[in-house]
């Protein structure tokens, strides 16, 4: 018989290895699909040379990157433009930790929940980091000691502040209606009919929200190449640019799973194991981000902020108070 | 306990240690040719114009500003949220009033333009 | 355990304070700042107030230090030549700081498992404080309401009277 730390460390290391792997090639053939996609939607092929159908494009941009000359431009604050990018992948990273991915599973005798750790505040863990995601950015436009970056970075601060405050108070609906911080029993208060259906105004706006947040086309201005360059990210090369990269593709994943465990009902679902519903239900969404991607132009500036500030902030508001009162008159 | 809190602190070691290794991997087998050009800000190709710590607009304090003072409205409305339930028409009413007031706020500095972007 | 755990903690604030405002470039006190106020967090969460922990870094860390970070951004405060003397020195006291905090961070989450002793008699969960809050002291909350009110109106003619001011030529 096994001690009992040893099956906890052998659990514990199973769970982190898969969401690592998870993650990690989840990200790079995200960025594979999303190449073949917005192709096929231009109609033109993708990548399509490495390896069968350019399934090893992932690898040789990796290898790419690693090779590549990594340099600080002159003036630059060396210390900072070293760190930011790695806070933006490391924010990036950990914040997969409250997201649960399926039901509990039985293995060794024990039950295991899928979810790296059922924090009680989860949700307010995951509000933390991504308000922590915009030193990365921040610091790293600031430390490149470029007009592009900077520039880039402060739209980038500007605009991840504004949508985060729609996104926060569209969160507020779920917790009314879940009457917990805690991932996991949101997505089980969404045992019989997803939250997305029960109160549409909050999944939009937080849909939109998180589509601002990720930084994407028609939200990617900080990063508009054909005004300024590559906004933030305008001087940097080599693994420290596939930093900001990867953090942006796992970005994509969280915030798909997020939609999914707020909204969608996580894991739930007829007939098919709950985390391939699960799965499922997080490409849909990352689908759904390509899809705009290769659908919609890019927003001005002033559209950008007005649309935040004076259209989302105030239906968000109103749904909060209109979803009290309906829960109100329904306890009776 | 030990069990709940282990995994995400292995993960956040996990998460920081692939960032360091990675950037010192690249930095050990990437080439490293300096040269002063290289090493200049991009500006499209010409020699860099003046500083790159420029005055900012105005408007972006504003926004930050009243980033801040909506933030804190929705870190209230949390809790609330959370116990709603229990505290019945008693909260919903009180936090009514907490957002009735703000709103106030937010229809003011609408109407008086701190919202526009020319 | 709790007791080692707050003096370590408190150092950690108050050294990361001290450096922010001995620092020339603002950047850089304004990171320091953050690592004080991720100690404060996990004092806060060592006295049981899992919540008060998460508004500190969600409010202090996420938001207030973004507008600093505007600031200084906007007001030019930032030196021009940041390069001068050894880069990674300069810059032990806050790979020390954040170290020091991750060793909390776990000695924090073992006292928690190990010992009923190490950790404080009152917890307050999300759910107890909000009830608290909401229930006993609700006028607090609606002062707190018009404090932001006054805010948000103060910003922004903070804000005004700046723009009317004639501009520097560019």
């Amino acid at each position: 018989m096994m001690p009992d730390w040893i099956i906890t460390a052998i659990l514990v290391a199973i769970k982190l290895g898969f969401v690592l792997a998870l993650l990690l090639t989840g990200a790079a053939y995200l960025v594979l699909a999303e190449r073949k996609l917005l192709g096929r939607m231009q109609l033109r092929y993708g990548p399509n040379r490495v390896g069968p159908f350019g399934l090893m494009q992932p690898l040789a941009d990796a290898v790419k990157l690693l090779m590549k000359e990594d340099f600080i431009p002159a003036q630059g604050d060396k210390v900072l433009f070293f760190i930011a990018p790695g806070i933006a992948a490391v924010t990036a990273l950990i914040t997969f930790a409250v997201i649960p991915f399926g039901p509990p599973l039985r293995l060794f005798g024990r039950e295991m929940p899928l979810v790296v750790c059922d924090l009680n505040i989860g949700l307010l863990y995951f509000l933390g980091l991504s308000s922590l995601a915009v030193y990365g950015i921040a610091l790293g436009g600031w430390a490149s000691n470029s007009k592009y970056a900077l520039l880039g970075s402060i739209r980038a601060l500007a605009q991840l502040i504004s949508y985060e405050l729609s996104m926060g108070l569209s969160i507020v609906p779920v917790v009314l209606m879940a009457r917990s911080f805690s991932l996991t029993e949101i997505v089980n208060a969404q045992t019989h009919i997803p939250f997305a259906l029960l109160n549409p105004p909050a999944f939009l706006v937080f849909l939109i929200s998180v589509l601002a947040e990720s930084k994407r086309t028609p939200f990617d201005i900080p990063e508009a190449e054909n005004e300024i360059v590559a906004g933030f990210h305008t001087e940097y090369s080599g693994m420290r640019f596939g930093m900001f990269f990867v953090g942006e593709y796992i970005n994509v994943i969280i915030l798909s799973s997020m939609v999914t465990v707020l909204f969608l009902g996580g894991w739930h679902g007829p007939l098919l194991p709950g985390i391939v519903w699960f799965f499922g239900k997080v490409m849909l969404i990352a689908f759904l981000f390509i899809w705009t991607r290769g659908t919609l132009p890019r927003f001005r500036y002033d559209q950008l902020m007005h649309f935040g500030w004076k259209v989302l902030v105030p239906i968000a508001l109103l749904n909060v108070v209109v979803t009290g009162a309906i829960l109100l008159l329904l306890q009776g | 306990m030990l069990d709940s809190y282990l995994p995400i602190i292995v993960l956040i070691g996990i998460a920081v240690g692939f960032a360091i290794c990675t950037t010192i991997f690249s930095r050990l087998i990437g080439q490293k040719k300096p040269t002063e050009v290289k090493l200049a800000p991009y500006e499209c190709g010409m020699p860099p114009v003046g500083s790159a710590r420029e005055r900012m607009s105005m408007k972006f304090y504003i926004i930050a500003m009243l980033f801040i003072v909506f933030d804190i409205e929705a870190v209230f409305l949390y809790p609330w949220a959370v116990m709603f339930k229990k505290l019945g028409l008693f909260g919903f009413v009180e936090m009514g009033v907490f957002i009735a007031i703000l709103l106030v706020g937010y229809i003011y500095v609408w109407k008086k333009g701190a919202l526009e972007w020319e | 355990m709790a007791a080692i755990l707050f003096y370590i903690l408190s150092a950690v604030a108050l050294g990361a304070t001290l450096i922010c405002v001995t620092r020339r470039n603002p950047v850089h006190a304004v990171i320091y700042l953050v690592h004080a106020f991720f100690a404060l967090a996990m004092i806060f969460y060592l006295f049981g107030a899992p919540l008060v922990a998460a508004w500190e870094v969600i409010i202090y860390a996420g938001a207030i230090m973004v507008l600093f970070m505007f600031i200084i951004m906007m007001l030019e405060l930032a030196p021009d030549q940041t390069t001068e003397g050894p880069g990674w020195k300069r810059w032990l006291p806050v790979l020390l700081l954040s170290g020091t905090l991750v060793v909390c961070t776990l000695l924090l989450m073992f006292a928690d498992a190990e010992t009923a002793s190490g950790v404080p008699r009152y917890y307050a969960s999300p759910r107890t404080f909000g009830y608290a809050l909401f229930k006993e002291y609700a006028l607090a909350v609606e002062i707190v309401s018009f404090q932001l009110l006054f805010a948000a109106v103060g910003a922004f003619y903070v804000g005004r009277r700046e723009k009317r001011k004639p501009r520097r030529a560019p």
